[in-house]
């Protein structure tokens, strides 16, 4: 087993005819990943690598069965993709598109609400299942195994690039990885971490997370209340970058409504302090993960 | 983010059908003398700064006549309002308040919907009241598949108090300013004080807004209006800043970068990823060390973009030692950063044997990349040890350069 994608994964890439998404789908099929489809609107009949696109994702859907789409697409039109993919019944939708406006990602993540399916991202690297070999997204690039081996140990990152370091670690205390989700840079995401470790605590080939975490949002807070309400009962290894941001001077607060929603959430030193009281091994340094994961695995 | 000056926000206000007050924006104090004669006295004179809590720093002053606003202004415009120099003032028509009201709109990270906050007791206190009394404050999710109904905004304002033709004219003021809070994409509006006056008119005396970086380019109306990121400064950005956000401009869609200058230190960061750089900026002021700037970089830059932002980063005065930590790369070509590296240490004449520097360059193409920085005299690392161990290489590398240096 794994989480969210796995050997029954069948994708479809939205704006597969970029130059990023062609050269990912190449590395995604010889890893051995089976991308069923592509989508970009006036380009049917080519194909990339052999998959073939189609000008609309109600015509792939007429052809194969589809679950899982990645989203390539600009800023300027992500938005219509996202709603394209959640229109036509796709479960699981990962979008590696940076700077998509605001506005639209509340959107799209308010349409997932109402139908019944999950986002990863916006701004994600991508998805990786090494016992499967499905990889989503750039993840991995056209070399997986350096940080990516198959394993027990989930990572979950707000950084698209640690997600790779993260699992490089994992390899350096000797074990792998179940599953690795980048879930996006970005302020509004579709899946903050703690609904990705509601999905590891189900796993059973998941048996400790790591987790990395950084400044601003409440998402490590949210995750401290998840473990100490027994919603995650596996061993769970935090880190928090960027504690120097705490002794910087402060850029002016612009206006009141951030510290009515928010209050003091948002600094590393508190979630720490969170992650710890709720019983989580919060390493200190990165380089402790390895042995602060050798000892939770033994 | 980018923050709107107070004269461009108004002036949208005021096109959406949202009252604001008669103002002029003025540069010196004669001119500020002149507005305050146009408008008739009293007036209010306003540092015009993209600094929230301006109340609060004293640059909010009230002035009685016109040689008093002129006094005011050449006060303000020799003030610094949180790091901020005034280079302009706004003179506006001072109006009669009898209750102050608050308004703000912005998008609740937790829910991940607008959320709509009111309250009858606004003012500069108004985060006070909002701790010592709750239920003076009414916080509202908009469902924003559904748009926010104007029964909606009466139903707030019912809530909270109000009654007759007021409740009427805040109700049809709310609903308004949710609509221009979607059509222009903002990230936050605020009206702080929407003023009630004697005569029962709702004005908006003072406000703020945000605009989302993101969105700029579907918004030609703050076309160079606004600065995108200038939420993220705590003081205007530097000469050296804006050079790289141009040098970042060039090639705009193959990777970006951000620079930011710091007080003193002397290694000049060029670090990758936006988590990488953090737990590098951390480590190294974990082992001792003294980043003088900060720049994080990723998405696969071309080697001109990466030579320009290492050009930057070491040009900075004071910067004796260069430190490039990257983590294990997804997709940046690691042989093009080490040419642009290398290239950038040849157009300054600089000597990597004489010059402390440390890179960890792992991933695609990292053969390549560990040949070229060999052959340039380049302290290489691969992954073979892990990214905080690069840091502490560094700091002791410029301990032994420099030994006479204090930490």
């Amino acid at each position: 087993m794994a989480i969210l994608v796995d050997k029954n994964s069948k994708i479809v890439i939205q704006g597969i005819t970029g130059r990023e998404a062609s050269m990912v789908t190449k590395h995604a099929l010889a890893y051995g990943t089976k991308i069923v489809a592509g989508v970009t609107p006036g380009k049917e009949g080519q194909n990339v690598e052999g998959v073939p696109v189609f000008d609309t994702l109600k015509r792939a859907c007429r052809e194969f069965e589809m679950n899982t789409a990645v989203v390539y697409v600009p800023p300027a039109f992500a938005y219509d993709a996202v709603m394209e993919a959640i229109g036509n019944g796709i479960a699981l939708i990962v979008i590696i598109t940076e700077r998509i406006p605001q506005q639209d990602a509340v959107r799209f993540i308010a349409a997932t609400r109402q139908n019944n399916c999950t986002i990863i991202g916006p701004n994600s690297v991508g998805i990786i299942t090494p016992a499967d070999r499905v990889k989503l997204g750039a993840i991995g690039g056209d070399n997986a195994e350096r940080c990516f081996v198959s394993g027990s140990v989930g990572v979950i990152s707000r950084s698209g690039g640690m997600t790779a370091e993260c699992a490089w670690m994992v390899k350096q205390a000797g074990f792998g990885v179940s599953t690795c989700v980048s879930i996006g840079g970005d302020a509004f995401i579709g899946s903050p971490p703690k609904e990705i470790l509601r999905l590891f605590e189900n796993d059973s080939a998941t048996e400790a997370v790591v987790m990395w975490g950084e400044p601003g949002t409440r998402y490590e807070e949210d995750v401290a209340e998840f473990v100490n309400n027994k919603g995650f009962t596996k061993p769970l290894i935090a880190y928090i970058a960027g504690r120097f941001v705490e002794t910087m001077p402060e850029g002016t607060v612009f206006g009141h409504a951030a510290s009515m929603i928010e209050g003091d959430s948002g600094k590393p030193s508190i979630k720490m302090a969170r992650l710890r009281e709720a019983g989580c091994h919060v390493v200190e340094n990165f380089n402790d993960v390895i042995p602060i994961l050798q000892d939770a695995m033994a | 983010m980018a923050r709107v000056l107070e004269n461009i926000g108004k002036d949208l206000l005021k096109e959406n059908g949202v009252p604001a007050p008669e103002f002029r924006v003025a540069a010196t104090s004669e001119a500020s003398r002149r507005a305050a004669e146009q408008i008739g006295c009293p007036v209010v004179v306003k540092a015009l700064v993209t600094a929230g809590k301006r109340g609060k720093a004293g640059a909010v002053k009230f002035a009685e006549d016109p040689d008093e606003a002129a006094k005011i202004a050449e006060n303000l415009l020799a003030m610094t309002v949180h790091n901020f120099p005034v280079e302009r003032v706004l003179v506006e028509r001072k109006l009669d308040i009898s209750q102050e009201l608050y308004v703000s709109i912005t998008y609740d990270p937790v829910q991940m919907a607008p959320i709509i906050i009111t309250s009858t007791a606004g003012g500069i206190d108004i985060e006070e009241i909002a701790a010592a009394h709750p239920e003076k404050i009414l916080k509202y999710h908009v469902n924003i598949l559904n748009g926010f109904n104007l029964y909606e905004a009466k139903e707030i304002w019912s809530d909270l108090g109000l009654k007759g033709s007021i409740l009427q004219k805040a109700t049809t003021i709310l609903g308004r300013l949710y609509q221009l809070f979607v059509k222009y994409d903002c990230t936050i509006l605020e009206i702080n004080p929407l003023a009630l006056t004697p005569n029962d008119e709702l004005i908006a005396a003072a406000m703020l807004m945000g605009v989302d970086d993101d969105a700029l380019y579907r918004q030609p109306y703050f076309s160079k209006k606004v600065e995108a990121g200038s939420d993220r400064a705590w003081r205007p950005l530097t000469v050296l800043e804006k050079k790289m956000i141009e040098v970042d401009k060039t090639e705009a869609y193959r990777g970006t970068a951000r620079y930011t200058e710091m007080e003193g230190g002397n290694i000049g960061f060029f670090c990758g990823g936006g988590g990488g750089s953090l737990l590098s900026y951390d480590a190294l002021l974990r082992f001792g060390g003294k980043p003088a700037n900060y720049t994080e970089f990723g998405g696969n830059p071309p080697e001109a973009k990466v030579r320009g932002l290492v050009k930057g980063v070491l040009s900075k005065p004071g910067v004796q030692g260069f430190y490039m930590n990257l983590n294990i790369t997804n997709n940046t070509q690691t042989d093009i950063v080490a040419k642009g590296i290398i290239g950038a240490f040849k157009d300054l004449n600089i000597d990597p044997g004489k010059f402390p520097a440390v890179l960890r360059l792992a991933g695609v193409h990292d053969a390549e990349a560990r040949r070229l920085c060999t052959e340039a005299g380049l302290e290489y690392h691969g992954d073979d040890i892990t990214m905080e161990d690069t840091a502490r290489i560094m700091v002791e590398k410029m301990r032994k350069a420099f030994p006479g240096e204090a930490d």
